[in-house]
């Protein structure tokens, strides 16, 4: 295994495939700030020359963190399907990325190596790819998940619904989940924040939207984002509970800054095999996002792309129905500015595609990120044009809880519109039967909260 | 072999007039006067909707605003744009290095270098320079109960607009209740963790930082307040205790300070914070603080008026 790359008569060496996955990540300050990044742009390149070179096999034996060091590592090691590994192992990864590019590679092809890809693989080949690269790659890949209604069809963009308050004030939540059905927004997840952590807040949300789902017959599900611990408990209150919410990482020990481990995730979804109010048989929601493992110093001195695509290891496991990347969430420590967020929702978008993971992205800035709000509206076409699963949306894109900027009831009709891609079949009927839209047309009814309940 | 140029021109004219037409475009159609647009809907109390109405006795959301195509009205363009520069602004606002003794403060900065470095590096930002570390310890006052210190954080807009009526009200709180209160200081490129090390070094029981929290929509001059018993590097947020939204549309400042007084005092009591803190005793003196990350809704104005 060869760590080294020649430019223009100068050989840079590497220590480790971890740190030639580091130096070849393009620019992010979150590296910066971990210290793993390359020295600069022609070490970066170098890097990337020297893993171009790298087969997926000794990609899979060597994982940022050891397998003895890390339950995460162990997880996806023991979740891998060797018969698809084995279909794609003997590839470099500059091989695998044509083979990826290739127009007789098909998204049928990929999806039968997808539980094959590791996360170092996956983050591997994202390396060697242009933002253009990452939307035509993630652009074919087709995952469908199915709950209460089907998301991931060709031709389809949806939307988490993201009515978050304060103070979780039920009225106050209701009127902007009732805006944002009337712009089409929803058919992913109504899925809530919860500013109160408790297992009666999070119950009396889900009865509330259960409520106005059952009056208006709208095929979706819902979901109140509290930690998973106390989702358990909540379904014990007897409450609607669609999906099952989790934030995850990539190390084992920031999971456990989340308050998480493997036999706690397996235990969840036992729980809601069994107890949950909706038809499955996805019904896992996880959220990720780069930088979330060096905020708790649990990033192994690997790089935030390579851990992110282990926290989709981790969520693989779950068959989960939605995955998204709240890119620019944690603030500009990780990723700076406009062209650092852009390109990291692109990239994982592409990595969870890769690995056969229903990937929405929440595009969004905090106001300490220089990100402009023209940046965050090209970044929404881009992830509709690359496939996206779904992307969030609330009143005017603010979130009035949690503070940031991300996509608006406005952005959803507007994206489907540029791109010509309709929302998921059973809510796009809905839809339709509303008056609201057609497929990305949109209807006479569209912002008409008064053809709801 | 190639034809002439002139000889390829006159051929695509030629082409043209057999097809009666020299503009590839259809005839341009003759409009009538564009009727005025409605006025659209927005949270104004002159010309907001029933809905919006109803709407903002629940939630500070912009919903009811109506839509023009997919798109927002002119007026929600302008009055979001306003929003975001209100936040911007706070954000880019520095502290001036002066700031802290024009205000009989001592006056303390971080690690970091410059406001874009102090962005990117939070690790910098917890820390004292060198400079900073060696007066503080020779000249703070020591053992003290409670070390109050007002920063910039992320909204200097805040601390230079509520931080000193917030400070002195919270110094006057404590020393009522009979804690020794510390040198009052100010931190320049601070981080909430800066509080460890300068409470540290004063060997203070309780180290209370007040500083600028991250704006929203808005909203730029918020503060924050963090306290931590037995400050020392190394204590996590799992060691802290926090109130966000001070401001005079949030929490208003001197209610502020009387809760994070009962806080310290609490603290010294049960000799711990953060997690291990039981609130119960006192919650009703803490209100709203008692219940951890509680945000109080802050009401939405209008920013913009033609």
């Amino acid at each position: 295994m060869k760590l080294a790359a020649t430019i223009r008569g100068v050989t840079h060496s590497f220590g480790s495939v971890r740190e030639v996955l580091a130096k070849a990540n393009p620019p992010k300050s979150g590296d910066d700030l971990a210290g793993v990044s390359a020295r600069d742009p022609v070490e970066r390149v170098a890097a990337r020359a020297a893993l171009s070179q790298l087969t997926l096999a000794e990609l899979r034996a060597n994982p940022v963190i050891p397998p003895e060091e890390d339950a995460i590592s162990r997880l996806v090691e023991d979740d891998l399907d060797e018969s698809a590994f084995a279909a794609v192992k003997h590839l470099s990864v500059g091989q695998f990325r044509e083979w990826i590019l290739d127009t007789a590679t098909t998204g049928a092809r990929l999806r039968s190596v997808a539980l094959g890809v590791t996360p170092e693989i996956a983050a591997g080949v994202c390396k060697l790819m242009s933002n253009m690269d990452l939307m035509v790659a993630g652009s074919k890949c087709e995952v469908v998940v199915r709950c209460n209604n089907t998301l991931g069809l060709p031709g389809t963009l949806s939307s988490r619904l993201q009515p978050n308050h304060p103070t979780d004030d039920v009225e106050g939540i209701l009127y902007s989940t009732r805006e944002g059905l009337s712009y089409g927004c929803g058919d992913a997840v109504i899925g809530i924040n919860p500013a109160t952590d408790t297992p009666e807040s999070t119950a009396e949300i889900l009865r509330a939207i259960g409520d106005i789902r059952t009056r208006n017959q709208i095929p979706t599900q819902q979901c109140v984002l509290s930690h998973v611990l106390v989702q358990m408990k909540a379904l014990a209150l007897d409450c609607p509970m669609d999906l099952m919410f989790q934030s995850l990482a990539g190390s084992e020990r920031a999971n456990k800054a989340f308050g998480i481990d493997v036999a706690l995730m397996n235990e969840a979804y036992d729980l809601m095999q069994r107890r949950r109010s909706s038809t499955g048989p996805n019904f896992m929601y996880f959220e990720t996002g780069q930088g979330n493992a060096l905020s708790s110093d649990a990033h192994h001195g690997a790089d935030q792309v390579t851990l992110e695509a282990r926290a989709y290891g981790f969520a693989r496991r779950y068959k989960p129905f939605l995955v998204n990347t709240v890119v620019g969430f944690i603030g500009p420590e990780y990723l700076e500015d406009g062209p650092q967020i852009t390109r990291a929702g692109l990239e994982d978008h592409f990595m969870g595609k890769l690995m056969g993971l229903p990937m929405g992205c929440d595009a969004c800035f905090t106001y300490h990120a220089r990100m402009s709000q023209d940046e965050l509206e090209g970044l929404k076409v881009l992830l509709g044009v690359a496939g996206c699963t779904y992307l969030m949306s609330m009143p005017v894109g603010d979130d009035i809880m949690l503070n940031y900027q991300s996509t608006s009831f406005h952005d959803v009709p507007t994206v489907r519109g540029l791109v010509r891609k309709s929302p998921a079949p059973e809510f796009d009927a809905w839809l339709a039967s509303r008056g609201i839209s057609s497929g990305w047309t949109p209807g006479k009814h569209l912002g008409d909260v008064s053809v709801l309940r | 072999m190639s034809l002439p140029l002139s000889r390829t021109r006159d051929l695509v004219a030629a082409l043209r007039r057999a097809r009666d037409a020299d503009d590839p475009m259809p005839p341009r159609e003759r409009l009538p006067p564009v009727p005025l647009p409605p006025q659209r809907v927005f949270p104004s109390p002159r010309r907001r909707s029933r809905l919006a109405e109803a709407a903002a006795a629940h939630t500070t959301a912009l919903v009811g605003i109506g839509a023009v195509g997919t798109r927002y009205a002119t007026d929600v363009v302008l009055q979001f744009q306003a929003e975001l520069a209100v936040a911007h602004a706070a954000v880019a606002t520095q502290l001036p290095a002066q700031w802290a003794d024009t205000n009989q403060y001592v006056s303390l900065v971080s690690r970091v270098a410059d406001h874009r470095q102090f962005l990117l590096r939070p690790d910098l930002g917890r820390r004292l320079s060198e400079e900073s570390a060696a007066r503080w310890a020779a000249t703070c006052r020591k053992d003290v109960d409670v070390q109050p210190i007002l920063a910039d954080g992320l909204s200097a807009v805040a601390t230079m607009g509520a931080g000193p009526v917030l400070m002195a009200a919270f110094i006057a709180e404590c020393e009522a209740r009979g804690m020794s209160v510390g040198t009052p200081v100010c931190a320049r490129f601070a981080r909430v963790w800066l509080q460890d090390e300068i409470g540290q070094l004063a060997r203070a029981k309780v180290a209370a930082i007040l500083l600028g929290e991250r704006p929203g929509l808005g909203t730029g001059d918020g503060l924050s307040a963090y306290l931590v018993y037995s400050p020392a590097l190394g204590r996590t947020d799992g060691n802290r205790n926090m109130m966000s939204n001070i401001h005079a549309r949030g929490i208003p400042p001197v209610d502020a300070a009387r809760r994070l007084a009962v806080l310290a005092q609490l603290m010294l009591e049960q000799r711990t914070s953060g997690v291990e803190l039981d609130l119960a005793p006192r919650a009703a003196e803490l209100g709203e603080a008692a219940r951890g990350g509680y945000r109080a809704p802050v009401a939405r104005a209008r920013l913009v008026e033609v």
